[in-house]
C-alpha cells in the first residue's frame, strides 16, 4: 500500500511507500517509528478515512472499498490523536452516544452502550458533565468511549496516551488489555516503546513510510536494542554476560528474571 | 490537503515575479484594476488581457493551475453575461421570442463586463499566487503607514492581517481532523435535506470554535511572553528593499495603465 499527499503539485510527500501489513484477529498490534515515519497516515487507511494511492486495503479478504464506509467505520474503530479535540455535545452521555446513533440504533440500545463503553473506561460518573469541562486525562476517557460505544471488531488507537498523566496511563492499557480478553483487536499506535512492551502481542516498526520489521516484541526490540524499551536495554547489555536472562520484555518478565540471577 | 488550494493561493516557485517588493506588486495590482474600470473599449481590455497572460508566463506559476484559481469566480461571470443578454435593450435585435429579447448591444456589454471580472480577478490572483502571505501583510503595513499620522493603527492592522493570514492553514487542518475524526464515529456531511445538512455540520463547527478561542488565548500568552508590545518600535526580520526591478515593474504598470485608457 502506498500513499502520496497532494499528489502531481509542488507539496507532494510520499508518506507510506509500499507497505504490506496483516493485522491478525484478537491481537494487540503495536506500531511504533519516529515522527513522520508515516504511523498518523497508515493508521487512518484502516478505515479508509485516507484512501491509498496505491494497492488495497483488505478486510477479510474483501477489499474495503467494497463495504459500505458506515459498515467498515463500526467494524474498525479509529481513534485520533488528541481525540479530545473533536469532543462537541453538550453533556458527556450525548457525544458517547453520538456515535451509536448514527449507526441507526434504538434509543434504549444506545443508552446502555453508552452507560457499558463509559463505566468500560471508568467514567461513568461524568455522564452528566459538560466535556468541555473536563480534565485532560478524562477527555481522553470519554473521547475514546465516543469510538468504543460503537462496537467495533478492531480499535484503532493513534497515540491513546500522548500528555496524559501516569496513572490515567495505566488505566487506559488496562483498558486495551480488558478489550484484548473480551475479544476485540487493537492496533495501537505509540511513542513510548515501554507502554507498547506491557501490552502489545506483535509490534511492526515503520521507518520513512516502510515497515522495518515485524514480529513479536522479543524479536523485534532485541533485533535493535538501541530502539527497544529501558526493560529490553538492561536484559540486553546483562545477556553478553549472563545469557541466561533471555529475552524478557515486559517489566514483570524482566522483574522475575532478574530476580533469578540475582538469587543464583 | 489538495482541497484547500483555491483563489487567493500562494504558489511557491521561483520567478522574477515573485522576487519582486511586495509593495510594488501591491501597487502595480492597484493601478491594474483601476485600469480595467477606467478602460471603457474591447480593445483595450484584450490589451490588458495580453500584459496579464505574459506576467501569468513570467510567474512560473502553471496555466492550467491558473484557470483553477479563476473556477470559484465562473458562476458570477455567466450570471452578469445572462443578466446583460436578457435585459439590455441596446442596439439591433437579434432574437424576439416575445418578452425575450436578445439585443446586439446586450451580447456586447455582457463580453465587455465578463472579460473586465475575469481580468480583474486575474490581476489579483497574480499578486496572491507570486506573493506569499507575510510579505503581503508586511507590504499592506508600509503601504499603510503614512496614514498612523491620521491615528490609523496601521501596524495592528497588518499584524491582525498577518495572524489570519497565518492561522487559515491551521485553522483549514484542524477542520479536516475533527471531520476525520467524526468521520470516523460515523458523521455522514453529505447526506439530507439541507437543514439535516447544516444540523451534521455541528460536531466540526462545535469543536473547531472552541479550538479557534484556546489558540488564540495560547498565541497572546505567547506573544506577550515574547515581548510583544505592539508596533512602537519594532523592527523586522525580513527588510523590504525596493529596488531597480520595482521600479521597473511599478514604471511598466503605469505604462499599461495609460496605454489601455489610451487604446
Amino acid at each position: 500500500m502506498r500513499h502520496v499527499y497532494a499528489q502531481n503539485t509542488p507539496f507532494e510527500v510520499e508518506a507510506l511507500k509500499g507497505v504490506s501489513l496483516a493485522v491478525e484477529p484478537d491481537e494487540v498490534l503495536g506500531i511504533v517509528g519516529g515522527t513522520g515515519s508515516g504511523k498518523s497516515t497508515l493508521v487512518q487507511h484502516l478505515n479508509l478515512l485516507l484512501e491509498p494511492t496505491g494497492g488495497h486495503v483488505l478486510v477479510d479478504g474483501a477489499d474495503a472499498r467494497t463495504l459500505a464506509k458506515n459498515e467498515l467505520r463500526r467494524r474498525v474503530g479509529l481513534v485520533f490523536q488528541f481525540p479530545e479535540a473533536a469532543l462537541f455535545a453538550p453533556t458527556v452521555e450525548e457525544d458517547v452516544a453520538f456515535a451509536p446513533r448514527q449507526l441507526g440504533l434504538g434509543e434504549a440500545e444506545v443508552r446502555g452502550r453508552v452507560r457499558e463503553t463509559l463505566a468500560l473506561l471508568g467514567a461513568a460518573h461524568l455522564a452528566e458533565r459538560s466535556p468541555h469541562a473536563l480534565s485532560g486525562g478524562e477527555k481522553r476517557r470519554v473521547a475514546i468511549a465516543g469510538v468504543l460505544a460503537m462496537g467495533p471488531e478492531v480499535l484503532v488507537l493513534d497515540e491513546p496516551t500522548a500528555g496524559l498523566d501516569p496513572a490515567t496511563r495505566e488505566d487506559l492499557l488496562d483498558v486495551v488489555r480488558g478489550l484484548k480478553v473480551s475479544g476485540t483487536t487493537v492496533v495501537m499506535v505509540s511513542h513510548d516503546l515501554d507502554e507498547i512492551a506491557e501490552v502489545a502481542d506483535r509490534v511492526c516498526l515503520l521507518d520513512a513510510g516502510e515497515v522495518r520489521a515485524l514480529g513479536t516484541p522479543s524479536e523485534v526490540f532485541y533485533a535493535s536494542p538501541a530502539a527497544a524499551p529501558a526493560t529490553v536495554r538492561v536484559a540486553s547489555l546483562l545477556r553478553s554476560s549472563h545469557p541466561e536472562v533471555g529475552r524478557p520484555v515486559r517489566l514483570d518478565e524482566t522483574l522475575a528474571a532478574l530476580k533469578v540471577l540475582l538469587g543464583a | 490537503m489538495a482541497a484547500t488550494r483555491g483563489i487567493g493561493q500562494f504558489y511557491p516557485v521561483a520567478s522574477p515575479l515573485h522576487a519582486l517588493d511586495p509593495r510594488a506588486k501591491i501597487l502595480a495590482t492597484a493601478a491594474l484594476v483601476v485600469g480595467l474600470f477606467l478602460v471603457d473599449s474591447v480593445a483595450g481590455l484584450l490589451a490588458l488581457a495580453a500584459v496579464l497572460a505574459l506576467l501569468v508566463t513570467a510567474s512560473r506559476v502553471p496555466p492550467g493551475e491558473f484557470l483553477r484559481l479563476l473556477r470559484p469566480v465562473a458562476f458570477i461571470v455567466a450570471l452578469t453575461v445572462v443578466f446583460q443578454v436578457l435585459f439590455s435593450r441596446e442596439g439591433s435585435t437579434l432574437l424576439d421570442w416575445g418578452f425575450l429579447e436578445v439585443h446586439t448591444g446586450g451580447l456586447r456589454m455582457g463580453f465587455f463586463l465578463a472579460l473586465r471580472i475575469l481580468l480583474l480577478v486575474s490581476a489579483a490572483g497574480i499578486l496572491t499566487a507570486t506573493t506569499a502571505p507575510l510579505a503581503l501583510a508586511d507590504g499592506i503595513e508600509d503601504l499603510l503607514s503614512p496614514l498612523q499620522r491620521l491615528r490609523f493603527p496601521a501596524h495592528e492592522v497588518a499584524m491582525m492581517m498577518t495572524i489570519a493570514l497565518r492561522f487559515i492553514p491551521t485553522l483549514d487542518e484542524e477542520a479536516q481532523k475533527i471531520t476525520r475524526a467524526q468521520a470516523a464515529r460515523g458523521a455522514d456531511l453529505s447526506e439530507g435535506g439541507p437543514l439535516r445538512r447544516v444540523r451534521a455540520t455541528l460536531p466540526v463547527l462545535v469543536p473547531l470554535t472552541i479550538g479557534a478561542f484556546r489558540r488564540a488565548d495560547e498565541l497572546a500568552e505567547a506573544m506577550e511572553s515574547r515581548g510583544y508590545r505592539g508596533g512602537e518600535g519594532r523592527t523586522r526580520y525580513r527588510e523590504l528593499r525596493f529596488r531597480a526591478s520595482d521600479a521597473i515593474a511599478l514604471a511598466a504598470a503605469a505604462g499599461v495603465l495609460a496605454g489601455g485608457i489610451l487604446l
